[in-house]
Parts: structure tokens; C-alpha cells; sequence
């Protein structure tokens, strides 16, 4: 786990981090177990196939809960206390996909010691898809 | 800048931050008085403010500040 001071990366140019995941059956059945959310489209292959899709289509919000991992472990990492994340869902994943989730900081506040990261998720064909701005406090 | 300029301005970010079009702060207003003003929203806030004004607020000024009066006395002090 990174350990990031904001001085650290307030003296960086925009640092950036990154990291890749692939997305597994049973983090869906995970996801499914947390949140309940049985909508056809993610555990269906029929139905994900009768509206146009090669097979389910894994949670947006499991693709995006990678954000959290990107913040809390990389950029900035331990000191880490996240505060905001928006973020559009640019492309459909699917299970086996090979994300790469990267962050770059793009500004840094000092009176509060926040940082604002750009960050973006994307697969093994080097699509994008998923874009975020998340806003991070750095505790020390 | 005037008083009245400052409350001109800040009435704009405060209405940017909250997104809410009908917000007009007062020298007494404080965040009893809009609902969404919370301790997140006031950091988004008050770096909306330094932004705007092109300043820096201290940690001990933003937590002292009692109401949107009292940030127009910095915000005047500031960009004297």
C-alpha cells in the first residue's frame, strides 16, 4: 500500500498510478450476495443476449468500486479519505475482461490538504470504459 | 471591491456549490440555513471561494467562521 503524504504529491507533477484486475464470475456472485441487485441484464446470458450483448454485463458499480481501491490503496493511498467520485459509464464490461485502472492528479488544495484525480478504467483492448473524477482528502 | 460586490459574487458560488438557483446569502446567513450545508459541502465551498477570489483561507478561518458576514470580512481583508 502506497503511504502518500499531500506534500508528497502536491511536490509531484501530477503523479499517477495505476493498476489491473480481471473481472471474475465470482466477484459478480459477490456483488450479487452484497447488493441484491438481480436485474437480468448481470445474471441472465439470455437475456443479456436477447438486448444485443455477447453474454451478462458485469455491474457498473463493481467496475467502478475499483475507484475505491485506486484511491485507498494507490493515490494517495493509507492516508486516504474519500470524498467524491463521479463518474460515466463510457463502454460495457464483461466477465474476464482485463481492466487496467489508472489516476492522475490534477489538482491539489491545500487548505484542506484534497486532491482531485482524473481517473479512467479500461479494458484489454485499451477502450476505455469508464471515466471519474474523484476527490480524495490525504490525512497527513 | 465592494461589500456588495463580494456578496454579488459569493451569492453566485454559493448557488454553483449547492445547485440551487434561489440561494441569497445575508451577513447573518450560516449553515442552519441551507439545508445541504454540511462539512463536505463547506470544504467544497470554501475552496469555490478561494477560487472566485483568487485567496487562501487558513485551516483556523474556516473553522471559525461563524457566518457568511465573517467570510466577507476575510474576502475584503484578503483582496485589499
Amino acid at each position: 500500500m502506497n503511504e502518500f503524504t499531500f506534500e508528497d504529491i502536491a511536490s509531484a507533477q501530477n503523479m499517477e498510478q495505476s493498476f489491473s484486475v480481471t473481472v471474475t464470475q465470482e466477484m459478480m456472485r459477490d456483488f450479487l450476495k452484497i447488493t441484491g441487485d438481480s436485474n437480468p441484464m448481470h445474471v441472465d446470458v439470455g437475456y443479456a443476449k436477447q438486448n444485443g450483448f455477447p453474454s451478462c454485463l458485469v455491474y457498473g458499480l463493481l467496475t467502478t468500486s475499483f475507484y475505491s481501491t485506486l484511491a485507498g490503496v494507490y493515490l494517495p493511498g493509507k492516508y486516504c479519505l474519500l470524498q467524491e467520485v463521479s463518474t460515466q459509464f463510457a463502454k460495457p464490461v464483461f466477465i474476464g475482461d482485463i481492466l487496467t485502472v489508472s489516476g492522475k492528479v490534477a489538482e491539489t488544495q491545500e487548505t484542506f490538504k484534497r486532491i482531485i484525480i482524473k481517473a479512467r478504467i479500461t479494458n484489454q483492448d485499451g477502450k476505455t470504459v469508464n471515466r471519474a473524477t474523484i476527490t480524495a482528502g490525504v490525512l497527513k | 471591491m465592494t461589500r456588495e460586490e463580494v456578496f454579488e459574487k459569493l451569492n453566485e458560488v454559493f448557488r454553483d456549490v449547492f445547485d440551487d438557483e434561489d440561494i441569497k446569502v445575508a451577513e447573518s446567513t450560516n449553515a442552519d440555513d441551507i439545508e445541504d450545508w454540511d462539512s463536505l459541502s463547506h470544504i467544497n465551498l470554501v475552496v469555490a471561494v478561494e477560487k472566485e477570489f483568487g485567496i487562501k483561507f487558513s485551516m483556523g478561518e474556516t473553522q471559525k467562521m461563524k457566518n457568511v458576514g465573517e467570510m466577507v470580512d476575510i474576502i475584503l481583508e484578503r483582496t485589499k
